[in-house]
């Protein structure tokens, strides 16, 4: 695990997996919207609405998924000190927030006409606001607690993302745990309750935006390595 | 109600959101790297 | 015992304890986070007259009634163990049909019917184009197939 622990390694491989991420990423997002738009069937029962569904469940996705990230890597930082961990830490955030924010308003948006409500206390919109607070609390931490030429994030932000961590299995189960207004799981381990002609472009959408996200994250490690770097140069200048 | 004024502001929220984050992601990242590999001025 | 191993098992102890107490603080929720009552939980625990809840279920087939008044609806709401009388004045959202699922803020009557001042239409899990409409979901083999 500690093969990557140096910054110019992992700069060897994080330069050209950044464009290979990106780029496919886009490619997939686009063909994903596109054929979601303008190709499949609308719902017998919700209409063209239906369509808000390709990019509301990736974003789901990666919004939980960018905190478990986050939990993993505040583990790795705080059991091994791998010295890489706390800057995927704080690189996770941003995309995380961001993904987490666009679930909610495509929610929001997608519940007017469904529901017949823009926001409603149940367990899943609940739960799923309290990771964006988790992310915007975790950010100002990140910031705040900041030391000078350590592009990562301190122990106490590390802790923080491993105690946020239980509200990840709250979101997933929340549905089945609590009556909600939000529907039940469609895709589970044992199938689909997604008719196949609604559902392939989901599968575009959500390898893009997944794709997407990894060239987030690269590009915002990449930065705070390279901020790092500025800074060691600097304090050696102030030194010297 | 239009169906389609619910899914176009969505998707244009959505993709909106993301691309900004991107290119403010990208540009920090352009910069930071460029001064890092930057000779230091003597 | 190495720093680093004394670390793991600090932190994994941690990171256990925390997930018991998520989920302990989830279950003792269970009850007061739930959305809305379904009607055996109605049933069962009994909802005292002027109470605002929200009720949560499906709308009954064939019980969907419209006053001579015309804005007034009658309907039952059930979840297949019970079922409650419900009335509403007002406009209901597009999805809101028999078959389909509802949940209703307001508050019981001392008759028993649920008096909603709102209607919110509950989507379900089934996604499927409008060629299929009619057809359902086969829980086992994961197939579409025609209804009732």
């Amino acid at each position: 695990m500690h093969r990557f622990a140096n910054p110019a390694r992992f700069l060897k491989i994080a330069r050209p997996l950044t464009g290979w991420l990106f780029w496919p990423g886009l490619s997939l997002i686009l063909a994903g919207c596109f054929c979601g738009l303008f190709v499949t069937p609308a719902d017998y029962l919700q209409g063209e609405t239906v369509r808000i569904l390709y990019i509301h469940v990736p974003a789901a996705w990666l919004g939980m998924a960018g905190w478990s990230g986050i939990a993993v890597a505040a583990l790795m930082q705080l059991v091994w000190r791998h010295p890489l961990a706390s800057i995927a830490g704080r690189a996770l955030a941003a995309p995380g927030a961001l993904f987490t924010a666009i679930c909610l308003a495509t929610g929001s948006i997608w519940g007017r006409p469904t529901w017949g409500t823009w926001w409603e206390w149940d367990g899943r919109m609940t739960s799923m606001l309290v990771l964006l607070f988790l992310y915007l609390g975790y950010i100002a931490l990140a910031n705040a607690s900041a030391r000078q030429g350590q592009g990562g994030v301190s122990a106490v932000t590390a802790i923080f993302g491993l105690v946020g961590a239980i509200n990840i299995p709250i979101i997933n189960r929340s549905v089945v745990w609590w009556n909600s207004l939000h529907q039940g799981p469609s895709i589970t381990l044992r199938g689909s309750s997604i008719d196949g002609s609604l559902l392939w472009p989901l599968g575009l959408t959500f390898l893009g935006f997944s794709l997407l996200f990894g060239a987030i994250v690269l590009m915002r490690m990449r930065t705070l390595l390279a901020r790092n770097k500025i800074e060691a140069r600097m304090q050696r200048l102030a030194r010297g | 109600m239009n169906q389609w004024a619910f899914v176009a502001a969505a998707y244009a929220l959505a993709l909106l959101a993301t691309a900004t984050v991107i290119v403010l992601s990208w540009r920090a990242m352009r910069e930071a790297e460029g001064q890092a590999e930057d000779r230091p001025r003597p | 015992m190495k720093a680093k191993h004394q670390r793991l098992i600090l932190a994994l102890a941690a990171l256990a304890a925390l997930i018991g107490a998520g989920l302990l603080a989830a279950s003792a929720l269970k009850d007061e986070a739930a959305y809305f009552y379904a009607p055996a939980d109605v049933k069962a625990k009994g909802v005292e007259p002027g109470k605002a809840i929200r009720l949560g279920g499906m709308v009954v087939k064939g019980s969907l009634r419209r006053a001579a008044d015309g804005v007034t609806i009658h309907f039952d709401v059930t979840d297949g163990k019970a079922r409650v009388p419900a009335i509403f004045s007002g406009i209901a959202p597009d999805l809101f049909r028999e078959g389909s699922g509802v949940v209703a803020e307001g508050a019981f009557d001392t008759k028993g019917t649920f008096v909603a001042t709102n209607l919110l239409a509950k989507h379900d899990e089934r996604y499927m184009p409008r060629e299929l409409e009619g057809m359902q979901y086969d829980e086992k083999t994961h197939q579409m197939k025609a209804g009732q």
